[in-house]
């Protein structure tokens, strides 16, 4: 009988096609946007990412997210250094700078300042040119993403960096940070040439914890400092994660998106599977009066809606695909994140989508009575 | 299948009543119906429009339950099995042709006709098989790769017979075979359901076949005629009824005159 539900399922187009596509279109925008806003809080950790090396990060206390900081003194670098258990403390600069281009227009850039000494802080690949060239005056490694944004400068080339001069001397690869700044990097020495803050200078101190001593003894020594706190790279990544959520409504924004997108589903796919049902309830009353018994019928629903809700399932997640897929492509700014956990979030979401349908249309099934063939 | 011992009478009801609604809205459906029908027998049952005839059937077949009464077919009591058991056992039972075929249409004829098998669990190439001889029987094995809708109302009322023999059961209920049939095609599909009556179950019991109708044409078929009013049977069918089964219509010479 289940090759019978089959048949009944398929052979109505037209209902068919709707349900697929209904259900198709509702694991789209639940996998779609749900990506779209995991890449957005992966973007806005970036910075995080891309420096491996610190066991904390030590700054203002109330640093509330990675991109927006209150910049500490040279002292505070010695303070962190003198800490019982710190391996190494290394400073970090992190702000925006302006850019002039050729053309007469200009851009806003972050300028990534590292140790000169250590490289702490350094961009994770390099794609053009060496590191060390860094420490030569001015020097200036660009994000390879920027190049476009900086009018495509060669090595050699002057950048206007603050009505300052910076070099180009490498390329580098690099997550950018939430706005998707342009990111040049170049030792901390250059970074307060290009941007002078006055007396603090430092957005973050860099810290290393001895092999053999506990992180968490460390960071709470280093809280105990006045106008210092330690966090560790995950407590960093929530906190700008919760900064993001919480401020600038993105969180509710993509939440709404997404229960829309559960909501379409659900009474699209509902509704459109209760109707199928009914429509052939007339079927079903006659399968109940050759001898059909409920586990039978249960079966030939939950079979209906499990395969609808499968083939919609793989073209929701198909389509996302296809999304996070040119989102990866060079100059697309689409921040699309798309890890297996969201793929079952999605199927769990069509599961009660689907189910939601087959409940309402089992209870008409189960309750007809097969007398109505008569009728 | 067991066989009670009291199956000697293909169908025997007892003071069935059965009410549709409650309080003011409460509708008599059937009044105390008492009938026997012996296996072998053709049974047709007519009256006027909500007399109770689909009603009788419906409890009889076991698609329906009496609210008072005795129903039992073939030594089988309605009432006294499970609902599981009853549609396992009306499943073997009884077969049905209705007034509007009910087939499946988006599937082919043969796949229709094996549904009853398939419902009993029966392997797929065996069903089909089987559905097939059942087509052939009814002059229409060339069709069984046909949907529903490519067939004429003859051909489809034929699938059905064919679907409601085709698990050879021990009563055939047949709700106005005939309502949207022209006369020819009317003739035939009685020819078939009238051989039925004359042929046995799977297991070896002479078949019992019950037909609701209202179409005088065929009532010259029936070994019996009950007529229905009221929700009652009437103890002797009318004057009207009596005549009109007496007659054989000439459907190959529309001028020609019926003949007794």
């Amino acid at each position: 009988m289940l090759r019978v539900a089959l048949k009944m399922l398929l052979g109505d187009k037209s209902k068919y096609l709707s349900l697929v596509f209904g259900l198709g279109f509702a694991v789209l925008l639940i996998s779609q946007q749900g990506a779209i806003f995991l890449g957005l809080m992966l973007r806005a950790t970036g910075p995080l990412q891309n420096v491996s090396q610190p066991d904390l990060w030590v700054t203002d206390p109330y640093v509330k997210w990675i991109s927006e900081t209150r910049n500490l003194s040279d002292a505070d670098l010695n303070r962190v250094r003198s800490v019982s258990g710190v391996a190494w403390a290394e400073p970090f600069f992190n702000v925006r700078a302006t850019c002039e281009l050729a053309n007469g227009n200009f851009r806003t850039v972050n300028i990534v300042g590292i140790s000169a000494v250590t490289l702490v802080g350094q961009p994770p690949e390099i794609t053009v040119g060496r590191l060390e060239d860094l420490r030569v005056a001015d020097a200036v490694f660009i994000e390879e993403s920027a190049r476009s944004k900086l009018n495509d400068p060669q090595i050699g080339d002057e950048l206007k960096l603050n009505d300052r001069r910076g070099v180009v001397v490498g390329f580098c690869r690099a997550k950018s940070g939430f706005d998707s700044p342009a990111l040049i990097y170049t030792t901390y020495e250059n970074a307060i040439n290009f941007v002078p803050l006055g007396r603090n200078t430092l957005s973050y101190v860099l810290v290393g914890v001895k092999p053999e001593i506990d992180i968490l003894d460390v960071q709470q020594r280093i809280n105990q400092l006045p106008d210092l706190a330690a966090f560790t790279p995950k407590e960093m990544q929530w906190k700008t994660v919760g900064f993001i959520m919480r401020e600038t409504g993105i969180g509710i924004n993509f939440g709404i998106t997404v229960l829309l997108g559960f909501i379409v589903g659900l009474v699209v796919s509902a509704s459109i599977f209760y109707q199928f049902t009914i429509e052939n309830m007339r079927n079903f009353a006659v399968f109940k009066a050759m001898g059909a018994r409920a586990p039978t019928l249960i079966g030939m629903v939950l079979l209906q809606a499990v395969v609808v809700g499968l083939i919609g399932f793989g073209i929701g997640i198909g389509a996302t695909g296809l999304f996070t897929l040119a989102g990866r492509k060079p100059g697309v700014e689409l921040a699309a994140y798309f890890p297996w956990q969201l793929m079952i979030g999605a199927f769990v979401a069509m599961l009660i989508c689907v189910m939601a349908g087959s409940l309402l249309s089992l209870q008409r099934v189960l309750r007809l009575e097969p007398a109505v063939v008569f009728k | 299948m067991n066989i009670p011992a009291s199956a000697h009478l293909a169908v025997k009801l007892e003071n069935v009543s059965k009410t549709f609604g409650k309080g003011d809205n409460a509708v008599p459906a059937l009044r105390g119906v008492s009938m026997e029908i012996a296996p072998g027998r053709l049974v047709m049952l007519v009256g006027p429009s909500g007399c109770g005839k689909t009603t009788l059937v419906s409890v009889m077949s076991g698609v329906l339950n009496a609210d008072d009464g005795l129903v039992e077919v073939f030594g089988h009591r309605w009432r006294d099995v499970s609902s599981d058991r009853r549609s396992r056992l009306r499943g073997e039972l009884v077969g049905f042709v209705f007034q509007q075929f009910n087939l499946i249409s988006t599937l082919t004829a043969a796949e229709n006709v094996a549904v009853p098998l398939f419902i009993r669990g029966e392997n797929r190439d065996v069903a089909m098989k089987l559905a097939f001889e059942a087509l052939d029987n009814v002059g229409l094995k060339h069709r069984g790769n046909a949907r529903p809708s490519q067939l004429s109302g003859g051909m489809q009322q034929r699938v059905a017979i064919a679907r409601a023999l085709v698990g050879n059961p021990a009563l055939l209920v047949c709700d106005e075979p005939t309502a949207y049939l022209d006369a020819r095609t009317g003739q035939l599909v009685m020819d078939l359901i009238h051989a039925a009556s004359r042929s046995t179950d799977a297991a070896g019991r002479q078949r019992c076949v019950v037909v609701v109708t209202h179409d005088a044409r065929i009532f010259h078929y029936a070994d019996d005629i009950k007529e229905m009013e009221d929700g009652r049977l009437k103890t002797e069918v009318s004057h009207f009824v009596a005549e009109e089964a007496k007659w054989i219509p000439n459907y190959e010479d529309p001028n020609a005159k019926p003949t007794k």
